[in-house]
């Protein structure tokens, strides 16, 4: 299979950038991605179901993240889940589109420091 | 609002349920496993309006992911641009094989070469896998000694045979292969308009005695050998 190029993915859709993140800490289901995404956002992006399992199929599809062999403890496991984890090339993706997100920021402040100056 | 919340899971559960295979493939029911956790929990938080957002999305996306798939599926056709070129497994329940050369199963592919195909037919009998040796079409009609990939003769090939194939219509290619004015075998393989059946009729004489076969085919797709992005 043709390597990709992470460049090529940027912009990141924000669905994508939103369960890319999700699974930064680790491997996760799909409701717990869904939970993750609405309590670090205060209520503000709520993944819909369709829209989250149509977002998961289509990073698996360009190899983003794959779905996870390994099961949490028992303890924390839910059989009945699917978990998914990122992959090389999801952990690539992610930090550049936080570079180009840090990169947007900045020259956003020194716009506003330069026009607050003048 | 019990009776009220279990309805909406059974709508959710049956929307859920009607998305593409390939969707559901790549994402197990974790979809509809998804709605049994949220709806009560879309209800405490968003109400009403939560579930109308909720089925919202499952109704859009529905659609959209069938488009998707049939794109996908469109892309994987055409991209060959060849109505042979591709890998193709055998529909046992449709075909007939000679009880002397039945597979459990069977498949077939095309390559495209530069005047013609490159046919390889493998699969599994008696619970071994198989290959035949590969051939090469080429139709235009012209007369050719039978020799392997590398040009030497085939053990087990008469002297002097000849092989020679035409493509009397874009989906229709006939082969045959003659010693001393005597037919050894022939066969047409023929691609459905929609481009995803290939009905192959083959008959002559080989190591086993005569044997006479119609199999279909249908297209595997996406073909196992073509990387996929």
């Amino acid at each position: 299979m043709p390597r990709k190029n992470p460049e090529s993915f940027l912009p990141l859709k924000s669905n994508w950038f939103q369960i890319l993140v999700s699974l930064v800490d680790g491997e996760q289901h799909g409701y717990g991605i869904m939970q993750e995404v609405w309590e670090r956002t205060d209520g503000k992006v709520r993944l819909w179901p369709a829209t989250l399992y149509g977002s998961l199929k289509r990073l698996i599809d360009n190899g983003l993240i794959v779905e996870s062999g390994e099961r949490p403890a028992p303890e924390f496991d839910d059989s009945r889940r699917r978990y998914y984890k990122l992959t090389s090339l999801g952990k690539r993706v992610v930090d550049l589109e936080s570079q180009r997100l840090r990169d947007l920021v900045r020259i956003l402040d020194a716009k506003r420091r330069r026009e607050a100056r003048s | 609002m019990n009776n009220w919340l279990s309805g909406c899971n059974q709508i959710y559960r049956r929307l859920a349920h009607a998305f593409p295979h390939e969707f559901r493939m790549v994402c197990g029911d974790g979809l509809e496993q998804l709605g049994v956790d949220v709806i009560p929990l879309i209800w405490r938080e968003q109400g009403v309006p939560g579930l109308l957002c909720c089925f919202a999305d499952l109704a859009l996306r529905l659609p959209l992911e069938y488009l998707s798939t049939w794109a996908r599926k469109m892309r994987d056709i055409t991209m060959t641009g060849d109505l042979f070129e591709g890998t193709w497994k055998a529909k046992n329940d449709e075909s007939q094989w000679d009880p002397k050369y039945a597979p459990e199963q069977a498949c077939m592919r095309f390559e495209a070469t530069d005047d013609g195909y490159l046919l390889v037919a493998y699969g599994i009998k008696d619970g071994q896998a198989v290959a035949e040796r590969p051939t090469r079409i080429i139709p235009d009609g012209r007369r050719r000694p039978i020799v392997d990939l590398n040009g030497r003769p085939v053990p087990g090939v008469p002297p002097g045979a000849l092989t020679f194939g035409t493509q009397p219509d874009p989906h229709t290619i006939e082969a045959s292969a003659e010693a001393n004015g005597n037919v050894l075998g022939k066969g047409t393989y023929v691609v459905s308009a929609d481009g995803q059946t290939l009905t192959v009729t083959t008959e002559g004489v080989g190591l086993k005695g005569p044997f006479k076969v119609h199999a279909v085919f249908e297209r595997v797709v996406p073909d196992p050998f073509v990387p996929q992005s």
